[in-house]
């Protein structure tokens, strides 16, 4: 599958699941000094050749004119972590979550399993360079962070593996939200459920 | 701290003397310990003017700062030496437990120098360390020399043996050390260093004794780190249910299988060595090494005997490498390799060389492809240099530049290949040819996400974009290697886990970006080493066949390894220059600069 199918691919799945509306969010994936990352304003389910753009990892080059507003957020994440792939998409019950918690534990179990833990970063600009630090330095210890009431920020090997914590990220979030609906007691089933807190 | 003992040993061989020095914490942290710890001291003790075989080469072995904790499959120890095979700087790794013993008795690391007047031992426990007089194992087998060794042990149970067997006392360019009879330091001719210090064995003795900053944490770590291991069915089913060798069918499925010294990409005989007949033919029970949860190894058994065994490299190398499909003599001569204390992938790949070259006419060296019982013949004439066998211990590149045909050596920088036909594989022919220790697929092995779908399936078809995933993978192998960590582990276990895992271990903060970082330190360092050898971008290379002949058969028909484009990109993403020197920024990035 060649890069261009991949971002389709990915894109086109990130839509139809309602992770992102028809003009939100963004992909990238580093090929070692360049990044290809999405248009500004492209429609992620609808991407074409020309809504893949390169531009410099390091330095600023003309694609810059092109691509995602979010881009110097995608090259510090590169310069900071390991990731090869960056996915920013705006889970609906996942933010809507960010705007009461600081962190988002999942309670169910593919999400305990594959997160244990997402961090909820505070930031009114979703592009300015304090973000890009903050939601890098994240990044680090975690392979998903949430940025309080706008979206999420997962890296991966490659792209697939960013959209699946996105996916897994909004999973989690919907199963909190439904338990939290019906109310009650929780009945535990993990060994160490107070212990993802510390994660 | 929890981690690190702190200590590293001196032993030098031709004095006699000993000494024990601190760890430094920076070296610790930057190195990690194992591999990295290894190729610091190298680098900064064994330069250029110091032959493989010189009494100033050093042995040095490392344990990791995970190496016999209850992180899952930690019992991994590194043996570092300027490599008599390659020339390079050469870690070879082993999951037996001669270095967790190590580490109980007190020590990170030991650093052996100098060569002993007549054959020695080394024997390490919690009271000391003293050299004692080797003369009466001098010629035994590995076999032999543990039992013996163990029965002078203290307490045998707490004891462990790494020796040499004839192959290292003779030379042999690819001679192994086996730790605890059946697990080799296999790569590159560390037992061959070792025999040329007059050094037949190293004992190591101690009770664990292993701390954590943080148990509570650990424990919790540890329990998600299994939980993963159990969920994967490459960990939880197919390599313990067919060890290694569950690969044979995968890879011939993707025609990344070689066979005949790589004329071919897959195998007409490949019924008789699957992982499934292995299972059913020889299979007595399965076994791991020590604190390991994968259990990977077997213990099997032919006509002829037992022992552990064959893993995929070996079954390939002695089996379908060799155009053989007798699995009872790929198990015996598996066998036989190690009690001989040979390194199986160079054995079988140079045999295989040997028996191109027969096919074609240009030499004949005893063996035939096909021919079980002249491979069998050659591996014992290899360990004791007899007869054609000399020739044959010099590894493929030598033996086939003696007859004027280095072009049928399937190796890079001198070290036979893997299992694994990179005409089929996107990077993976990369991966061989920039590994700092010659053409291996432990390096940054590509197997997992080309093949296995670790942690995604991507493109196996060498599209742009997958140079970057090999730096990635061999990066956090030399982690795994200098942590004290098994990388099977890996197929389940993340950077996360193992970072999060440091950290309640010594008490110091990890993060995956740490252990990447060290990673990348190590992979110059060694890269530094090889090109002050005089090493150049022109050793990054592959033989002509896998570059030049497009696979004739299977699914992978036609293809051939586009090296020169893959090595630019590889270059300019590693921050390397156009001949492949890391440039200034690099090393200062890295803390490297001079
Ligand atoms: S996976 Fe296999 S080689 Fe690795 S530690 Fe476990 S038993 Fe040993």
């Amino acid at each position: 599958m060649s890069m261009l199918e991949e971002f389709q691919r990915i894109g086109r799945d990130l839509f139809l699941s309602g992770l992102v509306s028809s003009h939100g969010g963004n992909m990238s994936v580093r090929m070692g000094d360049r990044v290809l990352i999405t248009h500004r304003g492209s429609q992620l389910g609808q991407i074409t050749e020309e809504d893949v753009v390169e531009t410099g990892l390091f330095d600023n080059d003309s694609g810059i004119m092109l691509a995602s507003s979010e881009t110097p957020v995608h090259r510090t994440i590169y310069m900071q972590t390991s990731g090869l792939a960056i996915v920013h998409a705006h889970p609906k019950v996942a933010v809507a979550l960010s705007l009461f918690e600081d962190e988002i534990i999942p309670i169910d179990n593919e999400g305990s399993y594959l997160l244990h833990k997402v961090p909820v970063i505070a930031s009114e600009i979703a592009s300015g360079t304090a973000m890009a630090g903050i939601v890098a330095e994240s990044l680090q210890k975690y392979k998903i962070t949430m940025v309080r009431g706008h979206g999420c920020f997962a890296i991966g090997q490659v792209l697939e593996e960013a959209y699946q914590w996105v996916s897994c990220l909004e999973e989690s979030a919907l199963v909190i939200y439904y338990s939290r609906t019906l109310g009650g007691q929780m009945k535990e089933f993990r060994k160490n459920a107070d212990q993802y807190k510390k994660w | 701290m929890g981690g690190w003992v702190g200590k590293i040993a001196r032993i030098n061989l031709s004095t006699g003397k000993i000494s024990v020095e601190d760890l430094p914490q920076k070296t610790a942290v930057d190195y990690l310990g194992g591999r990295g710890l290894g190729a610091r001291i190298l680098y900064d003790e064994v330069g250029p003017s110091v032959e493989p075989y010189s009494p100033d080469n050093l042995l040095i072995f490392t344990t990791g700062p995970l190496t016999g904790t209850k992180a899952p499959s930690s019992s991994r120890f590194s043996v570092t030496t300027k490599s008599p095979l390659t020339g390079t700087i050469l870690d070879s790794n082993c999951g037996g437990k001669a270095g967790l013993r190590l580490k109980d008795a007190g020590y990170d690391a030991l650093i052996i120098s100098g060569k002993a007047a007549k054959p020695v031992c080394i024997i390490v426990d919690e009271k000391g360390i003293k050299i004692q007089d080797a003369g009466q194992l001098w010629g035994k087998d590995v076999n032999e020399t543990t039992d013996i060794l163990l029965g002078q042990a203290a307490n045998p149970l707490t004891a462990s043996v790494a020796c040499i067997g004839p192959a290292g006392e003779n030379l042999v360019r690819f001679a192994a050390v086996i730790n605890d009879k059946s697990k080799a330091v296999g790569r590159g001719g560390v037992g061959a260093v070792m025999g040329s210090k007059n050094l037949k064995a190293v004992v190591t003795s101690g009770e664990s004794k292993q701390i954590a900053a943080d148990q509570e944490t650990l424990d919790f770590i540890v329990y998600e780190a299994r939980k993963v291991i159990k969920q994967s069915p490459i960990t939880s089913i197919g390599l313990p249910t067919y060890g290694t060798s569950a690969l044979v069918r995968v890879m011939d499925m993707m025609g990344a299988f070689p066979s005949y010294n790589f004329t071919e990409s897959i195998f007409e005989h490949l019924n008789d060595i699957s992982g499934e007949m292995l299972r059913e033919k020889l299979f007595i029970k399965q076994k791991a090494c020590w604190g390991c949860p994968i259990g990977c190894k077997r213990e099997t058994k032919t006509a002829n005997g037992t022992g552990e065994g064959p893993e995929y490299e070996s079954l390939w190398a002695l089996g379908p490498e060799c155009g053989i499909h007798d699995l009872e003599a790929i198990a015996d001569a598996n066998y036989l390799c190690n009690r001989l204390g040979l390194d199986t992938i160079s054995t079988g790949v140079t045999i295989g060389c040997a028996m191109e070259l027969e096919k074609r006419g240009i030499a004949d060296e005893g063996v035939r492809f096909g021919d079980a019982k002249s491979m069998l013949k050659a591996v014992g004439d290899i360990a004791y240099r007899r007869n054609h066998g000399d020739a044959l211990a010099e590894g493929s590149r030598r033996m086939a530049e003696k007859h004027g045909a280095k072009e049928f050596a399937m190796q890079a920088k001198s070290m036979e290949f893997p299992a694994y036909e990179p005409r089929a594989m996107g990077v993976q022919g990369l991966s061989f040819a920039t590994s700092n220790r010659g053409g291996c697929h432990l390096r940054g092995n590509m197997l997992g996400p080309e093949m296995l779908g670790v942690p995604k399936i991507v493109d196996h078809s060498g599209a742009t974009g997958t140079v970057g995933l090999l730096i990635y993978h061999q990066h956090i192998s030399a982690a795994f290697d200098s942590l004290g960590v098994c990388k099977f582990a890996g197929f389940a276990v993340s950077d996360e886990l193992l970072a999060r895992m440091m950290t309640a271990i010594t008490g110091i903060e990890f993060v995956p970006q740490n252990l990447h970082h060290a990673g990348e330190r190590i992979w110059n360092l060694e890269r530094l080493y090889n090109l002050r050898e005089g090493f150049t971008s022109k050793d990054d290379t592959l033989p002509k066949r896998l570059m030049e002949e497009p696979l004739k058969d299977g699914p992978a028909k036609g293809r051939v390894v586009k090296l020169a484009p893959q090595l630019e990109e590889y270059y300019r993403y590693r921050g390397w220059d156009a001949n492949g020197v890391p440039k200034k920024e690099k090393l200062k990035q890295l803390g490297l600069e001079a």
